[in-house]
């Protein structure tokens, strides 16, 4: 559904990263392992919040 | 107490390394336990939903927004204090079906100007056409050890502080694989964090031979804050939440 608001695991902040994460990966093309280094997401728990997310408000819109 | 020293290895407003020496093993931990579970912030807790057209429940909605951390002032508030936050935000208008408006914490709105969202980008939810949300909610002090969203440090640890000396050179035929090592060495009195040289210390001494020690009573801090206090504000009032219980065991046993 929206991007978790933090780290499952660790508790860090994630969520204002997703925009911006995926503006570049999935619209400019960069790689994700770049973009996480750029943007401060290190550890691999935080990595996966985003890079395993689908944004799934679109598809669940139509069936309120 | 003895004296003890502090270095900073790196110092940034949500995330920093310093070294501790002259503590013990126990100390040092007490410090990190304090600063997760000691050092009380601010977080949504109620929810009064006036409307919630959007496509998530309330109880997922509370849940985010109790997730966003909050700025905590030193001492102007005590544990329970409650401050009220709101946020009002409505979808695009009917005929624009494809639109689509976001609520950000940049949104809530704050009764105390001391106590607003520390992250202003973070998503709360996607609101299409015709839905709209609108929420009163009051933000709580409690510690950390009350609720993982009460806890201001993230991911914090501590190592040895490891020292590294050169006692030969490697023999001819020795294998080269890497030495990997994590944390801050010391090298002759200079502290130089593991990941300069990719946490490998054949880079930094090829074909030397090595002898790594953990230096006694000598602790490198990793602390990262979720944004609701400074790293130095969290440490100190880590400490003084340990030195305040010392001083109350004190007076309790007292004859």
């Amino acid at each position: 559904m929206m991007v978790p608001v933090r780290c499952f695991t660790c508790g860090n902040v994630v969520g204002g990263h997703w925009e911006e994460f995926k503006v570049r990966t999935q619209e400019d093309g960069e790689d994700p392992e770049q973009v996480l280094d750029d943007i401060g997401v290190e550890r691999h728990c935080c990595r996966r919040m985003l890079v395993s997310h689908k944004d799934l408000v679109d598809i669940v819109a139509p069936y309120q | 107490m003895q004296d003890y020293e502090v270095e900073f290895v790196e110092r940034g407003d949500r995330e920093a390394r310093f070294l501790v020496r002259g503590i013990t093993p126990a100390f040092a931990n007490g410090i990190r336990r304090a600063m997760i579970a000691d050092v009380p912030t601010f977080s949504i807790d109620q929810l009064r939903v006036v409307e919630n057209s959007s496509v998530m429940f309330d109880e997922q909605i509370g849940l985010r927004l109790g997730l966003v951390p909050l700025t905590t002032p030193e001492g102007e508030f005590e544990i329970g204090d409650e401050v009220t936050l709101a946020l009002d935000v409505e979808g695009p208008s009917r005929e624009e079906t494809t639109e689509t408006v976001t609520a950000y914490s940049g949104d809530i709105v704050s009764s105390d100007e001391l106590v607003r969202p520390a992250d202003d980008n973070i998503p709360i939810i996607d609101l299409k056409a015709g839905q709209r949300l609108e929420v009163e909610a009051d933000a709580v002090l409690d510690h950390g050890r009350e609720h993982a969203k009460h806890q201001g440090g993230v991911a914090v640890g501590y190592r040895h502080l490891q020292q590294v000396e050169v006692v030969g050179d490697k023999g001819e035929f020795a294998d080269d694989e890497p030495h990997i090592l994590r944390g801050v060495i010391e090298d002759d009195g200079e502290l130089i964090a593991t990941d300069e040289f990719d946490n490998d210390l054949t880079e930094r001494y090829p074909d030397k031979e090595l002898a790594v020690e953990d230096v006694p009573n000598a602790f490198v801090f990793h602390v990262e804050t979720d944004g609701s206090m400074t790293v130095e504000d969290l440490v100190v009032r880590a400490v003084d939440s340990l030195r305040d219980r010392a001083d109350e065991l004190r007076e309790s046993v007292q004859l």
